[in-house]
């Protein structure tokens, strides 16, 4: 367990919550088109987005989480966003670009605790930088350069919630959840939680 | 476009949208966007499909319209404003944010839609030197996927039948998939471990994804395309 090494099952563990995550994403994607569209005529239509916006920020924490080694943030991140790109998104070709920039944010904060706190202090932390690295990248890409700066305040300051609650709170949770259930027993977040009697599938 | 090499035409592909990001001209968007459209009609991609898939898009389009129409940046801006606005008209403001949604989402289009996924995964490893590994690990967890569904649709199925009703990405509906994903992985890793694969040994390959002339070709024919029009 103490081992930094990734094994094969880290790397197929990373990639099918990257494909898991994806399909969330495209999910949430649509149900944030829609109440974009709601809020269209009032010009708040970008606060649909801002509200759920934390939700593409989970895969990295959580698999960071669950794993605990370095790296893993950043490399889920940036495979959810090339099978997101594989399921055919529609944010287009810079959408693994993206996964880059928020797992980057991800990884950093991991890495300033030298991977060795993991909590609901890190994981929001993680949290807050992907969305502030992802913002600083969208003032140039989606040009939110040319838009009111007081609007763009407010636009962070809602991710910055939505990112605390949906990949901090809501990951933390998932991922103590999971560790109860003993199936990442063989990984570093199961190795310490205290778990009932595991039934396999076959018993 | 669809016997490109995937890889090349990502690169292609991404070198247009950066372009595009660092140009304010809905004139230019709603060009590469016509001519996104009109590959994408060349390369058989069905009208029906493409039309579904853009509803969100123009939706979003419209969102984004409003904004910029309604949240101009004005003149007190740290960065020099004028670089960015042609005019200072809202109107033009909420087309160029709106035409620049359309525009990633044509480009974005135009590769998901023209490729296929096991050769990209394929090419990437080739040409962009993606371990194996990392190629054969995407492709197994790819491979889960529609198992993935089944299993989404069962616990949902059984919720129902027990008379309780949950949200479409509810928690309650997101752990046992949770669950079986860890499962899966640790199975995928055994079943590829013990049939020999340990993502060093150097493989041969049954089709080999290369690169030809014909995507240097496409990729400084686009470049130089959106380079000169965005002058």
């Amino acid at each position: 367990m103490t081992t930094k090494k990734w094994e094969l099952k880290d790397i197929i563990m990373m990639a099918i919550l990257g494909v898991v995550f994806s399909a969330i994403y495209l999910v949430i994607f649509d149900g944030g088109v829609v109440l974009s569209t709601v809020l269209a005529p009032t010009g708040l239509s970008n606060f649909a987005f801002e509200i759920i916006y934390g939700v593409w920020f989970m895969a990295a924490t959580l698999a960071a989480y669950i794993i605990r080694k370095p790296g893993v943030a950043l490399v889920t991140e940036v495979l959810a966003s090339v099978v997101e790109l594989l399921m055919g998104n529609s944010g287009g070709v810079t959408v693994v670009l993206t996964g880059l920039i928020q797992g980057a944010g991800a990884e950093l904060a991991f890495a300033l605790f030298r991977y060795k706190k993991w909590d609901l202090a890190s994981m929001s932390l993680a949290s807050v930088f992907s969305a502030t690295f992802i913002f600083c990248y969208e003032l140039y890409y989606l040009n939110y350069i040319a838009l009111d700066p007081s609007l763009l305040i407010a636009q962070l300051a809602v991710r910055f919630v939505s990112a605390i609650v949906f990949s901090g709170v809501i990951c933390k949770l998932a991922g103590d959840g999971l560790a109860k259930t003993g199936v990442v027993k063989s990984y570093a977040i199961g190795a310490k939680a205290k778990t009932g009697k595991v039934y396999d599938e076959e018993d | 476009m669809r016997t490109l090499n995937p890889a090349m035409k990502f690169v292609t592909l991404l070198c247009v949208t950066f372009v595009l990001a660092f140009r304010y001209n809905p004139v230019l968007n709603l060009a590469v966007f016509a001519l996104c459209m009109a590959a994408l009609l060349i390369s058989r991609v069905k009208p029906k499909t493409l039309g579904l898939l853009m509803l969100p898009i123009l939706l979003a389009a419209v969102g984004m319209f409003f904004t910029g129409y309604r949240f101009s940046a004005d003149a007190s801006m740290p960065v020099a404003a004028a670089d960015f606005l042609v005019s200072n008209s809202q109107v033009w403001n909420g087309v160029a944010q709106a035409s620049r949604v359309l525009a990633y989402a044509g480009v974005g289009f135009l590769f998901t839609l023209t490729t296929d996924r096991i050769l990209m995964v394929k090419s990437f490893e080739k040409q962009f030197h993606l371990p194996q590994v990392w190629a054969y690990g995407l492709l197994a967890a790819w491979g889960v996927f529609p198992q993935a569904v089944q299993e989404y649709k069962r616990t949902r199925a059984a919720f129902r039948a027990r008379g309780l009703s949950v949200f479409p990405v509810s928690p309650a509906l997101m752990k046992p998939l949770l669950v079986k994903s860890v499962r899966w992985s640790e199975e995928l890793a055994i079943a590829m471990e013990s049939k020999g694969f340990s993502g060093e040994e150097k493989r041969t390959e049954y089709m080999e994804v290369r690169v030809h002339a014909r995507d240097w070709l496409f990729l400084i024919f686009c470049v130089a395309l959106v380079c000169v029009f965005s002058i």
